[in-house]
């Protein structure tokens, strides 16, 4: 009995397989039951649900555009960071007393460790016959507890994030910030201060920070413009007083944050949502 | 003329039994949810295998425009989302596949623990499986720092800081994934790069290849 | 019997079918945005091209003067500044001509008068000839004419633009 369709070896060395191969799929005959054809009764089934799944997946890809935030500046002191949400029930739990400090191992080693290792062999730590769950209280309570564990780790950290600051460190809403070019102190900045803290304000990697999240009133701003901070030397502003104090009220009145002119912030923001209804209309 | 094709092909090969081996088998009644509606349960393996299909998929599409370099990573990125027809859209189903792989992964887990289907002779599809979620947790950890933006640059110093704390080889692990001692920068998104898109994703082919032939050969479990 | 045989068949051709429809579809709702995004730079028009200036008119002589000329380019992210050539001399006609000095055999860079070849471009890669006019001569191995450069005259002064094959001698 040849195998396919007459097929011969020619001068081949292999010796031809005379019994014939166990090629029969397995039945599930043990099982009593109705059963289907995978091919192409049952796969339809799947490949409905999957194509579902797919409109239902897509109708997510559209309406919520993939977020992006600002080109990584490592100087920006100001930002938070936050890992991605599958991640958020390890980073919550290292806020833990015993989980930090000087007993991290156990929040980035132990615990994690301990609980996934567990995973990994469980079937080798749960060896009963019995597979319903009446038969094994012991490994589904503790799946329970671990799952219970991680979904409320993963809960508090999410409610402790300000999503709303957040929002500001998207690209939509930072990079479209512009400085008033018709303001007094423009010019002072431009002679003085752009050179290290960029053309908008936003800082140049390396050279000086951003100055848009900055607290600081006018005061404070005068102060370092004359004697420095930091890495910044003293000195940087050479003009009369007049012109530090426009110097001064122009960066405060900049800043996205600042309440009298919040105007850098609002047309980031509009200029961010009719981005995305290009890119919707497009689709 | 498919017909003639395939023959051509049969005669030299033999590759209906293979064909017959995948598609000839019965299915039963328990996983159908034709039968039971509650055989939902047994969708979120496939539904698993199809988003890691668009993953491998859009990921393959998104290396046609990104740069592992931290002059242009960040700048293709932004083009690729703004300007690229359809970049939003192919991006979007990458960032957001990433997430729903994982609760899909998450869920068959679930499925398979509570069954009690892990039990002999499948312990060994477990290990497998549990180790696909491992590849798919370092799939996402080494792609959100790609688009070089600040989220991904912090989350990522984070990361390389748990995996400094390990004892006495932590330095080392760090060093190994960052490419430098103390700098997150250059080498690590090349590092990342060639991880995400090169060393896992071979992980992750011949760990699927691994599963579905056990399950071929084992069968799904029986009813509880 | 052979009714009903043919009918069993026609079922499993039918759940056939819709597999492969539903099969089509699922690949093509994937698919279709990612080969969208992958033939990009096929819809992208062309970019209206922006006219670089060369030189003042009143410099051009009936002897073709090598000019460089910077143009912005937009690669994608990438933002750079490519450096053009071209031969720019009045025409018998008193018309102006500023031709590419890549010749249109392989892309070698043309000169004027090198060598003993006067009045005349000349290609050292494969002794590639073109006359006062930019024409290829007959029998050497270029097989049409150096193209020439869009220009506008603003001013007194030259602006180029994209070079433009001319029509093959």
């Amino acid at each position: 009995m040849h195998k396919g369709k007459g097929m011969k070896f020619v001068g081949d060395s292999r010796i031809q397989d005379k019994g014939q191969r166990n090629t029969i799929p397995k039945d599930y005959s043990e099982y009593p039951g109705r059963t289907e054809a995978f091919w192409p009764n049952f796969l339809l089934k799947e490949w409905l649900v999957g194509a579902v799944f797919l409109i239902g997946f897509l109708c997510l890809v559209a309406v919520a555009p993939s977020p992006l935030e600002q080109q990584a500046d490592p100087n920006n002191s100001a930002y938070i960071p936050l890992p991605d949400w599958y991640f958020l029930f390890l980073y919550e739990l290292l806020k833990f007393e015993f989980a930090s400090a000087d007993y991290v191992v156990i929040g980035t080693v132990g615990i994690p460790g301990l609980a996934f290792g567990a995973l990994l062999l469980a079937p080798f730590l749960d060896r009963g016959p019995g597979r319903r769950p009446s038969q094994r209280p012991i490994a589904n309570g503790m799946m329970l507890m671990g799952v219970i564990a991680t979904v409320w780790l993963t809960y508090v950290s999410v409610t402790a994030v300000d999503w709303e600051q957040r929002e500001q460190y998207s690209i939509a809403n930072a990079t479209e910030h512009e400085v008033d070019t018709e303001h007094p102190g423009y010019e002072a900045y431009s002679n003085n201060c752009m050179s290290c803290h960029g053309e908008n304000m936003g800082g140049n990697a390396g050279m000086g920070p951003s100055l848009l999240e900055s607290q600081m009133n006018v005061d404070a701003v005068k102060d370092i413009a004359r004697n420095g901070i930091g890495d910044m030397p003293a000195n940087q502003f050479e003009g009369s007083d007049e012109e530090l104090e426009n110097l001064a009220n122009f960066i405060v009145d900049n800043r996205p944050s600042s309440d009298g002119e919040g105007e850098g912030n609002g047309e980031g923001s509009s200029e961010g949502s009719s981005e995305g209804e290009n890119s919707d209309s497009e689709s | 003329m498919l017909q003639k094709l395939y023959d051509w092909v049969d005669e030299r090969l033999d590759i209906t039994p293979i064909w017959r081996d995948i598609a000839d088998h019965e299915v039963p009644e328990h996983v159908n949810p034709a039968h039971h509606f509650s055989a939902f349960v047994y969708c979120f393996g496939g539904l698993t295998f199809f988003v890691t299909v668009i993953q491998v998929l859009s990921g393959m599409f998104l290396t046609m425009y990104y740069v592992p370099d931290i002059e242009n990573a960040f700048a293709s990125v932004e083009y690729l989302q703004s300007q690229v027809a359809h970049g939003q859209i192919v991006r979007g189903m990458h960032h957001w596949g990433a997430s729903v792989v994982i609760v899909m992964i998450f869920l068959h887990t679930l499925r398979v623990f509570f069954q009690g289907a892990y039990k002999k002779p499948r312990e060994l599809n477990w290990v497998v499986g549990v180790l696909l979620f491992f590849v798919m947790f370092g799939l996402g950890f080494t792609g959100y720092l790609l688009p070089w933006d600040n989220k991904a640059f912090f989350a990522t110093q984070v990361g390389l800081e748990i995996a400094e704390s390990v004892p006495v080889i932590g330095t080392d692990i760090k060093t190994l994934l960052a490419g430098d001692p103390e700098i997150v920068g250059a080498q690590t998104l090349t590092r990342f790069f060639a991880i995400h898109v090169f060393f896992l994703p071979a992980a992750l082919f011949g760990l699927m290849a691994a599963h579905f032939i056990m399950i071929r050969r084992q069968g799904i479990s029986g009813p509880l | 019997m052979s009714e009903k045989k043919n009918n069993q068949v026609s079922r499993r051709q039918f759940l056939n079918y819709t597999l492969t429809g539903v099969g089509g579809f699922m690949g093509a709702a994937m698919v279709s945005p990612m080969v969208g995004m992958a033939v990009d730079p096929l819809l992208q028009a062309e970019g209206s091209s922006d006219f670089q200036y060369v030189m003042d008119v009143s410099e051009i002589t009936q002897e073709p003067q090598r000019k460089s000329f910077t143009v912005p380019q937009e690669d994608g992210w990438y933002e750079s500044e490519s450096e053009q050539t071209a031969w720019i001399y009045r025409t018998e006609n008193d018309e102006i001509l500023a031709l590419s000095p890549v010749c249109t055999h392989l892309g070698c860079t043309v000169d004027w008068e090198s060598g003993d070849h006067d009045n005349e471009f000349f290609c050292p890669c494969h002794n590639g000839r073109y006359d006062r006019m930019g024409v290829n001569i007959a029998d050497t191995p270029p097989t049409a004419p150096l193209p020439a450069y869009e220009y506008r005259v603003e001013e007194g002064k030259l602006y180029l633009g994209k070079a433009q094959p001319r029509g093959g001698a």
